[in-house]
């Protein structure tokens, strides 16, 4: 199958600063993609290559296009909720829902009314008139009524309530997405998405830190809980980060043998962001 | 082309205000000031007697001077319209590639399969063909209002407004040279709009200061050191953007021209151009050096504004 994102050797560099440091990445179609990092790492420089909104270094190649040379074009399967608040605050929702239709050869009328008929949203509201969970629906319902290969989210729901998150997400995963799209999504709330991806990329400093889906994240990792006095023999086989919780010492495994540490305490699947944690704090020891 | 007409229909839907509010609130002070004068005769003078010996007196004129005269009033009240329309196709074109950066929705507008290449053309296009037809649009209107209102008042005065003005002028002509200013003039001026495209794609705050300071600071720059060189104060940029407007195809001023005063296509302070308001002395501006000049400019900074608006969301 032909990667929807292939970038070879990717490299941004802002003056002196190198925002993303020679990335190879690959992302196949069906997946929903986590790209999670901390702040500065590069995620957004990344994703701005991918959407030809930023120039750079190195191949990279979006549903076999140069994005930063055929933007346009690229558009007609990409779409991109960049940040809640970019919907221009003038316009009125049946001229944003009348310009995206004039322009956009995949997006559906019906389909876009259907999303706004399950809100509070009218077609004569004006995008300042909305409040910002309003806004992030909007915007929403017309990016999912457009029949895009690759919908790509830079935090979409910073600065949102947890009901409109919530929402957000469920309409994304129950209504849009299907195996013949790809979704992309970078934010810090991990928590929230790490139940409907499939895929999981880590970036820190530039480069990518891990790249690995969630059925291998499940496979690879453990963490195990152990009291204060096991502590030595669990440290001894080699984790990768050890924290303390009540009392209890958990500490977290890569590719290690289940039996060897069933005797040792509880073990659970790491939760994407304890793997975050010590992927981030690893990579700096 | 469906795209571009989308994307000129989102131009005007921004810039409503500007570009059909703006010609309404002129059209609107055109008849409020004949009202108000009709009012203010009225008042001092009941009998309408000075009124009505001024129709009779004009009516008494030959016919081809009542039809010189009223060409001249139909083509002099287009003024107001001409200058604001410039005010808002500069204020238009420095907004146009800035608010968006401002307020961050240039995410939006390019997460749309439009390229920079067609939203830059559909901001031109609103500039130089939108707005100058909005503005001639309601200046007829106005102009059909003020006629309809005149001819009440002459009929109120037992004389008949069709022998007096309505038969003997022609306003087509007068509006067709109005629409055809309008144009040619959008098309001089293209390295303004250029400019101003370049500065509002560059500018990080403020553009009006970026559009008006650099050329300043250089013509400035240019007096002095003509000066300190030959002791003399020459041509400079002022002098050169001075010679564009008065060689102008817009209509601007009055003048004299074949021993009658009347109205003229911008001023005549160099003798490059004829500035009679006819077609051909329109298009001798739009094939002249001048303009070749002037496009040459116009493509270097369009192409720098269409340079900038590519890279407008790297940081």
């Amino acid at each position: 199958m032909t990667p929807i994102i292939s970038a070879r050797g990717l490299t941004k560099r802002y003056g002196r600063t190198t925002a993303v440091d020679h990335i190879d990445l690959e992302i196949p179609p069906g997946k929903i993609v986590g790209l999670i990092g901390p702040n500065g790492a590069g995620k957004t420089s990344a994703l701005k290559a991918i959407l030809g909104l930023a120039t750079f270094e190195g191949d990279l190649s979006v549903l076999g296009k140069n994005p930063s040379r055929d933007r346009a074009s690229l558009m007609e399967d990409v779409c991109f909720i960049a940040d809640v608040a970019v919907l221009p605050r003038w316009a009125r929702v049946w001229q944003l829902i009348d310009v995206t239709e004039k322009l956009h050869s995949g997006f559906s009328r019906e389909t876009c009314m259907e999303y706004l008929s399950q809100t509070k949203i009218t077609q004569d509201h004006k995008v300042k008139q909305l409040s910002k969970g309003m806004v992030a629906q909007l915007h929403l319902a017309l990016v999912m009524a457009i029949d895009a290969k690759l919908l790509v989210l830079d935090e979409p729901t910073l600065g949102l309530d947890i009901l409109y998150r919530k929402q957000f997400y469920s309409s994304l995963l129950n209504d849009y997405f299907d195996e013949e799209r790809t979704i992309l999504i970078t934010t810090h709330q991990v928590e929230e998405v790490e139940h409907i991806l499939t895929d999981l990329v880590f970036i820190q400093d530039g480069k990518i830190a891990l790249e690995s889906s969630m059925e291998e994240v499940e496979r690879r990792y453990l963490e195990l809980m152990v009291r204060p006095e096991q502590a030595e023999r669990a440290r001894s086989l080699n984790p990768l980060y050890e924290r303390e919780l009540f009392g209890r010492h958990i500490f977290l495994y890569d590719s290690v043998d289940r039996e060897q540490l069933s005797g040792l305490g509880e073990i659970h699947t790491p939760s994407v962001a304890d793997l975050f944690v010590a992927t981030m704090k690893g990579g700096q020891s | 082309m469906n795209r571009l007409i989308a994307l000129v229909r989102r131009e005007f839907w921004e810039n409503k205000g500007a570009l059909r509010t703006t010609p309404l609130v002129i059209g609107g002070i055109y008849i409020a000031f004949l009202l108000m004068g009709l009012f203010t005769t009225a008042h001092f003078d009941n009998e309408m007697y000075t009124f009505r010996e001024a129709i009779r007196l004009l009516a008494s004129q030959p016919e081809e001077l009542r039809a010189a005269h009223g060409y001249e009033v139909l083509l002099g009240s287009s003024l107001l319209f001409t200058v604001v329309l410039a005010f808002v196709v500069f204020f238009y074109l420095l907004g146009a590639l800035y608010d968006d950066r401002k307020d961050r929705s240039i995410l939006f507008w390019k997460s749309l399969p439009a390229s920079d290449t067609l939203t830059i053309a559909s901001k031109l296009i609103t500039a130089m063909v939108l707005a100058p037809l909005i503005f001639w649009a309601v200046f007829i209107l106005t102009q059909i209002l003020m006629a309809i209102i005149a001819s009440l008042m002459v009929l109120s005065v037992g004389e008949n407004p069709w022998t007096l003005f309505l038969s003997v002028v022609n306003p087509f002509k007068a509006w067709a040279m109005v629409l055809a200013s309008y144009l040619a003039a959008s098309i001089w001026f293209l390295p303004l709009h250029g400019w101003l495209l370049l500065v509002s794609a560059f500018a990080p705050r403020i553009p009006l200061l970026f559009a008006v300071l650099p050329p300043v600071i250089f013509a400035i720059l240019q007096i002095w050191i003509t000066f300190l060189k030959t002791f003399t104060l020459n041509t400079s940029l002022f002098g050169l953007i001075g010679d564009w407007i008065a060689n102008s195809p817009a209509i601007l001023f009055v003048d004299m021209h074949d021993g009658q005063g009347g109205l003229s296509l911008g001023i005549s302070l160099t003798g490059d151009f004829d500035h009679a308001v006819t077609l051909t002395n329109m298009l001798d501006r739009l094939f002249s050096v001048q303009m070749l000049s002037g496009l040459v400019v116009a493509a270097v900074f369009l192409a720098g504004a269409l340079w900038l608006r590519h890279r407008a969301t790297e940081s």
